[in-house]
């Protein structure tokens, strides 16, 4: 291998995690070179995940408050919907982001190679480019990013036609009728919601006893009280499938009893794995645990001091903004900065479902399984004037505050624009903030934010706007 | 199931030791109770007898290495190989941060491999994957630079383990910049107590932090010139009882404030008593020596004048006065100073006392003293009377207050009943803490002292 044109840089994947770290590090003064399949940066994220998937619960979402509208005197029609259009819409946001990534590489003069890489020693790799051409370079140091994708179930294999993985049910090639989701996490949920919205006849199928498990079951409440799907069933398995000329028979087999049903597609949803196989590691001289995540210190660095991983390979959450993150302090150690390190108090999550839910810190459950000495202070949006004037009274704020110290542990938020709310938040855990820094800090009125203030004077013994009874 | 050999529990209060001899390899049979590594504590050395028996598949330390109770220092082979895999891979998922120690401990054994083949058949074997020698298939320029590299991250890598050790910040209350602020710093942030809400940590408090903490160096000494500007230097390790006493006499001396007080005695009596009787305690296996007769004297002063049997507790601002006598005496080694403990000296005979001073002087200067061969001291003798010297102040070793130095005596004229005489003059000094005792009763402990050693019974009368 030719020495000289030897690589300072190589980010393996361009996802949020992969051009993060690469255009950071580029921003730093390193030259970086970024290995993606896709034309342009943006990975599952951008491609087949966060973003086509949020334009698709905005239309869901635009639908539902035009249908709950007919309530309060404002009555649409029934919507009618040109799929083509839709999928061509939600095209063209992918579109627009990733070649909008693809200028800001450049900007920074990344060096972009279209292709897959696998190592093929401690410093030198190979890129398959599409057409199947090959081509070797060596490298000083490397951040691995390759993210994590969709796994199946023995029992139902992803034909890509009937059975479905995420990245099917996002191409929106149809509409159909009947649909079992398998899986209550937030993806069966996300794009379960999507397809209820557009007119499908959704059943979801779960093996634990509810939604989004190891979430705290009060906000999972606040979801289930929309009744977005037609069918639940929990602590069920999917024991057959027979794929049909007309659709796909399911056996599914619950605490009791084993009933057969019919959809028109199956959307598997049970998980994601990490994609360290077929990457060379064993040539690279490292190898990935039995779940195939790739153990890193805190400066995500991996036990070869030249090779970095981050995003879903590292671990749980995998989350864009975990990965983001971590391609971010990645960079940062690589020039050297003494202070840079995977330090994060908080991970913020969020369902965007209608309505959406987020959590960040402390879990109820957590807190007590760890025994701390925690108070759960909640406010029912019921109280919030802002949440009456949008039809919004289901939701819910809460904080899980140190009982001693009046530090913010954590919290969760249920209801529109959770996502945008829970960031606050995030914040205070970070800053370290007590419950009267939080209430103390005016929040705009009327706004869904107000809740979060209003929490925190529940702490004190009494909020302006709720009275506990 | 495989066994496992830990380091145990050494002594009372010792976590850490240092490996000082491996005593077994690779592919041994031991036995239960064989010992099979000595460690070096902080003032004792000791053999680590094996837990169980068996083949040894493991070593997993080296020489030098400093290890804590607990560490498996040994790994031995049994018949059932699958279970022990299954174990293993039990424990990993038990305990990440046990995985992470021990992955660390694995890049320095790699970057070390080429030192220790031995290391690295070690880390081929923990691996699923066994590893190529890293450097095996690159050219030497490239080998050095790798190595250099590899050095130098070493170095940032063992103190950063060193930081995800202590400061997963989790439990800090200080804001994501403030968090770096004070890694930038080289801080460690869990040392530092807030000034905000809640003891939440500032900026100013990381600065201010920093700021005291760099102009003196970890130790707390001021930092050192380049001795080899002015000519040849040569550094040694420091080894741990050096290191002990460093630490121990400078805590005295800054603790407590030394009062020093000095005394001379006729010992020509004593000279005579250890002529006429020293036959018999070399019977008993011990040589009557001065140290002997005098802890005798000093154990009985000590009931006398019992606020020299104490210690002083500032916090609650209280003497705690003890009614045992036990008293440390002082034994040069080739290591050190060392301080075995004469525990009840005052129930004790002089016969008695001197067999026992023999025996655990032997054992200080065979580093063979355990932990409670040196804890529970009231107070100390040193006596350097061996060696010479006029008068020297020893340095009360804390929690005690005080400590009785003995220098060389000399023949010197005295002038008894109108005539000089040639008689053998032994000079004492006292140091004591001043918090504690008066000069009065210092010089009143001094002059009991002189008067028994030169009429003992005049002294015991009262």
């Amino acid at each position: 291998m030719a020495k000289k044109d030897k690589k300072e840089l190589v980010v393996i994947g361009a996802g949020p995690g992969g051009y993060a770290a690469a255009f950071h590090a580029a921003d730093l003064g390193i030259k970086v070179t970024l290995i993606d399949p896709e034309v342009n940066p943006g990975g599952v994220c951008l491609y087949r995940g966060c973003i086509p998937s949020k334009a698709l619960l905005h239309l869901s979402k635009t639908k539902e408050e035009a249908m709950q509208a007919s309530k309060w005197g404002m009555k649409f029609e029934e919507p009618k919907i040109d799929i083509k259009k839709v999928a061509g819409w939600k095209e063209k946001v992918v579109k627009k982001l990733t070649e909008g990534l693809g200028q800001l590489s450049k900007a920074r003069n990344v060096e972009y190679i279209q292709g897959k890489a696998k190592f093929t020693g401690k410093h030198e790799l190979e890129v398959t480019d599409n057409k199947g051409k090959i081509s070797g370079l060596s490298f000083e140091k490397v951040i691995i990013a390759t993210g994590s994708s969709a796994v199946g179930l023995p029992e139902l294999e992803i034909d890509h036609e009937k059975i479905w993985d995420a990245t099917d049910a996002l191409e929106l090639k149809e509409i159909p009728k009947k649909m079992l989701v398998v899986g209550g996490g937030y993806i069966g949920l996300e794009l379960g919601s999507v397809y209820a919205a557009l007119g499908t006849k959704v059943s979801i199928a779960e093996m634990t006893p509810g939604f989004l498990p190891g979430t705290d079951r009060d906000l999972v409440k606040v979801f289930e009280k929309n009744e977005a799907f037609k069918n639940v069933f929990f602590e069920t398995k999917v024991e057959k499938v027979k794929i049909t000329k007309k659709g796909v028979k399911v056996s599914l087999k619950g605490k009791k009893e084993e009933q057969s049903k019919k959809f028109d597609c199956v959307l598997v949803a049970v998980g994601r794995k990490p994609n360290t196989q077929n990457l060379g590691l064993k040539e690279l001289g490292i190898s990935a645990d039995e779940k195939g995540f790739l153990k890193v210190d805190d400066k995500r660095r991996t036990k070869l001091d030249h090779v970095f991983a981050i995003g879903d390979i590292t671990g749980e959450p995998m989350l864009a903004h975990k990965a983001s993150y971590e391609g971010r302090i990645a960079a940062e150690v690589i020039v050297g900065k003494k202070g840079a390190s995977y330090d994060p108090k908080v991970i913020p999550a969020i369902v965007f479902t209608n309505p959406e839910l987020a959590w960040c810190g402390l879990t109820e459950e957590e807190a007590k399984e760890k025994n701390k000495n925690v108070k759960v202070v909640k406010f029912p949006w019921s109280a919030s004037g802002r949440a009456a004037a949008i039809g919004e009274n289901t939701g819910l704020t809460k904080l899980l505050i140190d009982e001693e110290t009046e530090v913010i542990l954590g919290g969760a938020v249920a209801g529109k624009n959770a996502g945008s709310l829970i960031p606050e938040i995030a914040l205070a855990i970070e800053m370290g903030s007590t419950a009267s820094d939080l209430s103390l800090t005016i929040h705009p009125h009327p706004t869904l934010s107000e809740t979060i203030m209003e929490s925190a004077e529940l702490f004190y013994g009494g909020a302006t706007h709720y009275k506990k009874a | 199931m495989a066994k496992e050999i830990k380091i145990p529990q050494i002594s009372e209060g010792v976590d850490t030791a240092v490996i000082s001899e491996i005593l077994v390899s690779e592919g041994d049979k031991i036995e239960e109770d064989q010992s099979v590594i000595s460690v070096e504590t902080d003032k004792a050395t000791a053999e680590v007898p094996a837990t169980s028996g068996g083949t040894i598949k493991e070593i997993k330390v080296s020489e030098g290495d400093e290890v804590n109770v607990g560490d498996v220092i040994i790994i031995l082979e049994d018949d059932d190989e699958d279970s022990e895999e299954k174990e293993e891979e039990e424990t990993d998922k038990e305990t990440i941060s046990e995985k992470k120690k021990e992955d660390s401990e694995k890049d320095e054994e790699e970057s070390d491999s080429e030192e220790n083949k031995k290391d690295e058949s070690k880390s081929k074997e923990k691996d699923e994957e066994p590893e190529e020698d890293e450097d095996e298939d690159e050219d030497a320029d490239e080998d050095e630079k790798d190595r250099d590299e590899k050095k130098k991250s070493k170095d940032t890598k063992s103190k950063k383990d060193k930081d995800t050790d202590e400061a997963p910040s989790k439990d800090v209350y200080a804001s994501p910049g403030v968090r770096r602020l004070a890694r930038e710093l080289g801080v460690n942030i869990k040392e530092i107590s807030g000034s905000g809400e809640s003891g939440r940590i500032t900026e100013k408090d990381v600065k201010e932090y920093q700021e005291g903490g760099s102009k003196k160096s970890s130790s707390g000494q001021a930092k050192l010139p380049d001795f080899s500007k002015w000519g040849a230097v040569e550094t040694k390790p420091l080894n741990s009882i050096k290191k002990t006493t460093a630490k121990n006499v400078l805590a005295s001396w800054q603790s407590i404030p030394h009062v020093f007080q000095f005394g001379e005695a006729d010992i020509s009596g004593v000279e005579t008593y250890i002529e006429d009787h020293n036959e018999k305690v070399e019977k008993a296996g011990g040589k009557l020596t001065f140290t002997a007769i005098l802890t005798k004297i000093v154990a009985t002063a000590l009931h006398k004048f019992p606020t020299f049997n104490a210690s002083i507790d500032m916090d609650k601002e209280e003497m705690i006065l003890k009614k045992y006598v036990h008293i440390n005496i002082a034994v040069a080694t080739e290591d050190g100073l060392l301080v075995p403990v004469i525990k009840n000296a005052d129930q004790k005979s002089i016969k008695d006392l001197s067999v026992e001073i023999s025996e655990i002087a032997e054992k200080a200067r065979e580093q063979k003293l355990s932990k409670e061969d040196m804890e529970g001291g009231n107070f100390s003798i040193s006596n350097l009377g061996g060696i010479g010297g006029t008068n020297f102040t020893p340095i009360v070793y804390h929690p005690q207050v005080a400590i009785l130095g003995i220098s060389r005596a000399t023949t010197k004229p005295v002038y008894i009943d109108g005539k000089f005489e040639p008689r053998s003059i032994l000079p004492l000094s006292l140091s004591y803490d001043h918090r504690l005792i008066d000069g009065a009763d210092g010089a009143g402990f001094m002059n009991w002292l002189v008067k028994a050693l030169e009429d003992p019974y005049e002294a015991l009368l009262g």
